[in-house]
């Protein structure tokens, strides 16, 4: 092998390890690691802990042909104070006796009669939204009645969509 | 031009299969992160919830008595729903046959994008 | 190439050592590809969402006989706990589930849980724990949590069952003799009005599988008897001689099917003993029976008409006491102003893992 004739080792060696280099960094910066999807577990456990307290708020309590559920009465009554205490009883409620830090923010979509548009009117909040936080959304259908409902819905029986922007402090 | 020394070229030859094999490596991790997305992603993405809640609000409004107040709930409902959730929801009731232990049919049509879900059931 | 020689060109060693660097230092980043498919954490939290579900979204397996009513013997037919009261009512609980649920003489943790709610293939740790709003009712299962658990919280509402208060002095006995000794009070459960009148199963009052309730009070007051000649209360203590419990199915004859062989009696917080055989315990005041949830699994049906007759016999007179044999037997139904409906209240269901 020693000889002084043109040998190209090094070349190659040279060569090989760029290629191997070269693909090693193409590879890893392609494949970008995924970060273990934190944002959407907390968010999956915020919607489905949101969904299930306004599907509880919605059930009536008893049967009787009269009775309504909380959320309804909330609705024609524009009931703030009571959605207050209610939902964030629901969602800071827990099984260890320590409280949660959850905030709300709802509002209320019906449709208008004479423009047939979707309108909102905003419903209540635990505090100002600043912009700044991470928020789930969570909905619920609720029937009213007709009787006696607080501007701007009609009066009449309809169906509204009540949407809860919901987030950890 | 006398022939070159080519003996080195196994060098060479191992740094390219050490190259593909990291290429063969990529694509499949690649692949895996996509297929392996994380439940909870799957979880956000079904619409368990708007189904059930949907479900329930026709449900309901089964009982309305007359038609024209029944006609204004179904066009609430699906103009609201196309709106603010983006699901073409649509709906019909239909009174059951006489000697039914049940009162109504009701079918229900629901479709995000997504997932789409068809229901005739007895109330 | 091969010569006996034994020395190495400068140039393939240059090779040779870059070639070399560069393979350990890809080498060594081949892991960093890999990190990303291990994270643990996403297991858990996917276990927990998926305890949470079948706890409070599904009845359990077998819904229909209810597992709940099989004893800690039939424990291995228990497929899959449940604690909603049916499909239709996902988040709706029944109280007689959530009692088994959490009953730690009957299971144990965290082989049973483990089998049958938890599943998998790993040993997971867990902790279940359920409360109400107002605080009444903590039930827990499983260990102290650590410092890192996949979670989930569900709101949940939980069915309270229904009961009967029945005042003595409003069924007083009418009818031509009414001063006898040997008094019959009926209670009367009709299946099908009791399953037809209410479908939705988070309100309905469903005989066989829930736990059913009946107090007698005030029987003290339905005898109020004053000596005519001193003015002084005359004492009559009644004995309860039988509970008896009769069937009607549809096309077929009133049978008796079973005794209930003990109750509450005066307010006691044990159960006192009715004999087969009469003389019965001497009532004061007030009679309990608590039908457990399935008691009437066996007996009844769907269309079953169920008569539930308490006889008693007063000792030293007649009178006309508490009887309601000219009248009609009392329903145990929908209307409030009988019997407390069953009530919907709130509560928080926590699973953790780990």
């Amino acid at each position: 092998m020693v000889n002084y004739e043109g040998q190209l080792y090094t070349i190659e060696g040279v060569a090989a390890g760029l290629i191997m280099l070269m693909t090693a960094f193409i590879v890893v910066g392609t494949t970008s690691v995924y970060t273990p999807g934190d944002t959407h577990i907390t968010d999956m456990q915020l919607e489905q802990m949101g969904s299930d307290a306004l599907h509880m708020m919605n059930t009536p309590n008893t049967s009787a042909a009269s009775a309504e559920s909380a959320l309804q009465s909330m609705i024609k009554n524009n009931e703030k104070d009571r959605f207050r205490e209610t939902f964030l009883s629901f969602c800071n409620t827990t099984a260890g006796g320590t409280t949660d830090t959850l905030q709300y923010s709802t509002d209320v979509y019906y449709r208008d009669t004479l423009t047939n548009s979707v309108n909102r009117y905003h419903f209540a909040e635990s505090r100002n939204l600043t912009g700044g936080e991470h928020a789930v959304r969570v909905t619920e259908w609720v029937n009213i009645n007709g009787a006696g409902v607080p501007p701007p819905l009609d009066n009449r029986i309809q169906a509204v969509l009540v949407e809860v922007l919901v987030w950890r402090d | 031009m006398a022939r070159l020394n080519d003996d080195a070229q196994w060098i060479v030859l191992m740094g390219f299969m050490v190259s593909f094999s990291l290429i063969f490596l990529g694509i499949v991790i690649n692949q895996s992160t996509v297929v392996g997305q994380t439940t909870a992603e799957g979880v956000l993405e079904f619409p368990k919830n708007d189904i059930l809640n949907v479900r329930s609000a026709v449900l309901q409004s089964s009982g309305i008595a007359i038609p024209a107040d029944f006609d204004n709930v179904k066009k609430d409902i699906s103009l609201i729903a196309m709106s603010r959730k983006n699901a073409v929801v649509s709906f019909g009731v239909t009174d059951a046959p006489p000697g039914s232990p049940y009162t109504k049919i009701i079918d229900i049509h629901f479709n995000n994008g997504v997932t789409v879900y068809n229901e005739t059931t007895n109330y | 190439m091969l010569d006996d020689g034994g020395n190495l060109s400068i140039d393939f060693l240059a090779g040779m050592t870059l070639f070399m660097v560069a393979l350990i230092w890809v080498a060594t980043m081949i892991p960093g590809l890999l990190i990303g498919l291990q994270s643990r954490t996403i297991d858990y939290d996917a276990v927990a969402y998926r305890t949470g579900v079948i706890l409070v979204e599904d009845p359990g397996m077998p819904a229909n006989p209810p597992w709940e009513i099989k004893d800690d013997l039939q424990k291995d037919e228990i497929e899959r706990f449940g604690l909603t009261i049916s499909k239709e009512t996902p988040n709706i609980l029944k109280l007689s589930k959530v009692n088994r649920f959490f009953c730690s003489t009957s299971f144990s943790y965290p082989d049973d849980y483990q089998q049958r709610v938890i599943f998998g293939d790993r040993p997971y740790r867990f902790n279940i724990s359920l409360t109400t709003l107002d605080g009444m009712v903590n039930n827990s299962v499983g260990d102290i949590k650590p410092y890192g658990y996949g979670y989930i919280r569900r709101i949940v509402k939980m069915k309270y069952p229904s009961n009967t208060t029945i005042q003595a002095p409003n069924f007083k006995n009418s009818g031509p003799s009414a001063n006898v000794t040997t008094h019959v009070f009926s209670l009367y459960i009709n299946c099908t009005n009791l399953l037809g009148d209410e479908t939705n199963p988070a309100y309905q009052i469903d005989p066989l599988g829930d736990q059913i309730t009946v107090n007698i009070t005030n029987l003290r007051m339905a005898r109020v008897f004053t000596n005519l000649l001193t003015g002084d209360p005359l004492y009559n203590p009644s004995s309860l001689n039988s509970i008896k419990i009769y069937r009607q199915n549809p096309t077929q004859p009133l049978v008796q099917v079973r005794t209930v062989d003990n109750a509450y009696i005066d307010g006691g917080s044990t159960l006192s003993a009715i004999p087969p055989v009469p003389p019965g315990p001497i009532v004061n005041d007030n009679v309990s029976i608590i039908f457990p949830p399935g008691f009437f699994y066996g007996m009844a049906t769907d269309n079953t008409q169920l008569y539930i007759n308490y006889t008693f016999t007063l000792q030293n007179f007649g009178d006309n006491f508490f009887n309601n044999s000219f009248t009609s037997p009392y329903p145990y139904d929908y209307n409030p102003s009988r019997v407390t409906q069953p009530r919907l209240k709130e509560g928080v269901l926590e699973v953790a893992i780990w």
